[in-house]
């Protein structure tokens, strides 16, 4: 994989409207030809972030750097960013053609090059011949496709991608999201990606970065978010996971001494970075962990259980009266009123701070 | 499937057809009278002829009022289209509250009565020696087509999709290459539709042009009006007639070409 475009390295940004905080201070730096996420609730910053990537937004305060160049206070039209919006802002009055060729079009490109590179952009996408298409006779997919056909075509230095997958059905996005992760492998171009779907995220992306309340949480990949999160917020919102209040009682090189009410009884478990005494935390304890008929496991009753294909999700009500999801693989059956014993896989387990 | 009872239903019918007659058969009946014979307008025809319509044409000032009307209708187009457009736009740009006041302040001329506006720029027009101009009826009647081109235009724009603009700034294009590709194409329904009821409105004015108009800028609705107060003859009907078809050929465009109710799909 040959990089291309520049990294984009955001430096203390920040956006308010009026007293609404839309951005805190922020720092991301997405290395060339890299393919980051921002993932986060509806609210959380993240199309504020992309818009002041595009120029579409100007943030109050900090800088925007491509690659050695500021480009701040750079108009949208003069940065060389290929943009593909939620709703994809065809222009309806133009056929497929017209739509693909308008950024070269406006960099005064002549008829016939554009004519090949708007050509080779529509097979990049597999929808060659589609040129003298209207817009409004494609379905959802081909229009999305021609949305990104028309951002790359530009060879921009930085692709930006706002929820692209929002209106498309779920069979639909997973195909485009394998096509979309193919066209990166093969071009390499530097990726800023918009969603609020996790699973989205983690199939995508190089590294996510997590948003909340007008901030970033944790930057990481898929890996390191999932098994090291930051706080409850990051382990709540990557995967399923069950969160229990713990106590901390000692601490001491990232490794906690804590209670867990719940599950009656003191622990020692990995620390994230945030987690003091005297600290409000949580325990991590991700479905597939749980162990159930564990020999002097936790006492509890599977009160409900849920298939998802090839997986079976249980839920346990323990002694406490705390609920938590334990998930195995659908092979063997579990029985709903059952009496179990819950244990778990001890290397797994996290305390981290809640927030 | 209908529950309404026979008797209200064919009453309902009969008012709504009554309705319709009032508001139509006065506009046809203007054109067999046109074609009568005789020397008053009546109904019907004593026999038919062409004569009023040989008069019409051959009568050196009615032809000249037909042209100053022409006139006067495309400059008052012209203003009114650019001006409208303009305001249309711009109203777009602001926020709410702005939008809304100034809106108001723009929509003005469709309830200040047209007698106070065409009395006020009289005045005034005899300050600047405007007075019995081509410009200064134009201008008054461009007054009262502003509202409406701004009101065609704006609402074709409210079917521009904000997001087509940030779409093209983002592939590299200016402020004039998006209003030329964008905006221009989307809303060109809309400024049609504000062009044909600007010159409407201007073709059959005749309150501000009674006003402002001298012998040689008489537009045809002030000469109809002298003609049917001293005369009475059908050569009226004639030129009532031409202002029909006028008036059906510029629908007919707006009705092909003009803004339709239809949602866009994003």
């Amino acid at each position: 994989m040959k990089a291309r475009g520049v990294g984009v390295r955001l430096v203390g940004i920040s956006k308010s409207y009026g007293s609404v905080v839309a951005l805190q201070p922020t720092d991301l730096a997405v290395e060339a030809g890299e393919f980051l996420t921002l993932l986060g609730p509806s609210g959380s910053g993240k199309t504020t972030m992309l818009n002041s990537i595009a120029g579409y937004v100007e943030p109050d305060r900090g800088s925007i750097l491509f690659g050695g160049t500021d480009v701040t206070t750079m108009p949208a039209r003069s940065r060389n960013v290929g943009m593909v919006f939620q709703n994809y802002a065809l222009f309806p009055h133009f056929d497929v053609f017209a739509n693909v060729g308008y950024g070269l079009r406006a960099r005064g490109v002549g008829k016939s090059e554009i004519a090949r590179r708007v050509a080779a952009a529509l097979a990049l996408v597999q929808l060659d011949g589609y040129g003298d298409r209207k817009i409004q006779q494609l379905s959802g997919g081909q229009q999305q496709r021609v949305a990104l056909a028309r951002a790359l075509v530009i060879e921009p230095d930085v692709l930006l991608m706002d929820e692209p997958l929002g209106a498309l059905d779920r069979q639909l996005r997973k195909t485009v999201q394998l096509e979309l992760r193919r066209l990166h492998e093969l071009h390499g171009r530097t990726t800023v990606y918009v969603t609020h779907d996790q699973e989205e995220a983690l199939i995508l992306s190089d590294r996510v970065a997590v948003m909340h309340e007008a901030r970033i949480v944790q930057v990481g990949t898929a890996a390191e978010l999932y098994t090291a999160p930051v706080d409850a917020f990051v382990a709540g919102f990557i995967g399923e996971s069950n969160l229990l209040p713990v106590r901390v009682l000692a601490l001491s090189a990232g490794v906690a001494r804590i209670e867990v009410p719940d599950l009656a009884r003191d622990l020692e478990v990995m620390a994230s970075p945030d987690v003091a005494i005297g600290r409000p935390a949580r325990l991590l304890l991700r479905p597939e962990h749980v162990v159930l008929d564990a020999a002097g496991g936790v006492p509890g009753s599977i009160d409900e259980i849920v298939y998802l294909g090839e997986i079976i999700s249980a839920r346990i009500t323990l002694a406490s009266g705390a609920q938590i999801w334990a998930r195995r693989l659908a092979n063997s059956p579990l029985e709903r009123g059952a009496s179990i014993r819950v244990g778990w896989a001890a290397q797994h387990l996290r305390v981290v701070a809640e927030r | 499937m209908n529950s309404t009872p026979l008797l209200v239903r064919v009453a309902i019918n009969c008012l709504a057809a009554i309705t319709l007659g009032f508001l139509v058969l006065p506009i046809l009946a203007v054109i067999p009278a046109s074609f009568n014979a005789a020397s008053f307008i009546t109904l019907p025809p004593a026999s038919v002829s062409l004569r009023w319509y040989r008069s019409f044409l051959l009568d050196g000032e009615w032809m000249m009022t037909l042209i100053n009307s022409a006139a006067v209708a495309s400059l008052t187009t012209a203003i009114a289209l650019l001006l409208g457009t303009s305001a249309a736009l711009g109203l777009q740009q602001l926020g709410e509250r702005a939008s809304f006041v100034l809106k108001g302040a723009f929509l003005a001329p469709l309830v200040v009565p047209v007698i106070v506006t065409a009395i006020a720029l009289y005045r005034s027009m005899i300050d600047i020696a405007m007075t019995g101009t081509i410009w200064a009826i134009a201008i008054g009647h461009a007054i009262l087509a502003l509202p409406l081109v701004i009101i065609m235009v704006g609402v074709s724009l409210r079917a521009v999709d904000p997001t087509w603009h940030l779409a093209a700034a983002g592939l590299g294009a200016g402020r004039w290459m998006i209003f030329r590709t964008i905006t221009l194409p989307n809303i060109l329904p809309g400024i049609i539709g504000g062009a044909v009821f600007a010159a409407m409105t201007s073709f059959d004015e005749v309150v501000i042009a009674v006003f402002l108009a001298g012998y040689e800028t008489k537009t045809l609705p002030v000469k109809m009006w002298e003609v049917i107060r001293i005369e009475f003859t059908p050569v009226a009907a004639v030129a009532a007639t031409f202002m029909i078809l006028l008036a059906m050929s510029l629908f007919l465009v707006v009705r092909t070409v003009g803004p339709r109710d239809v949602e866009r799909p994003s």
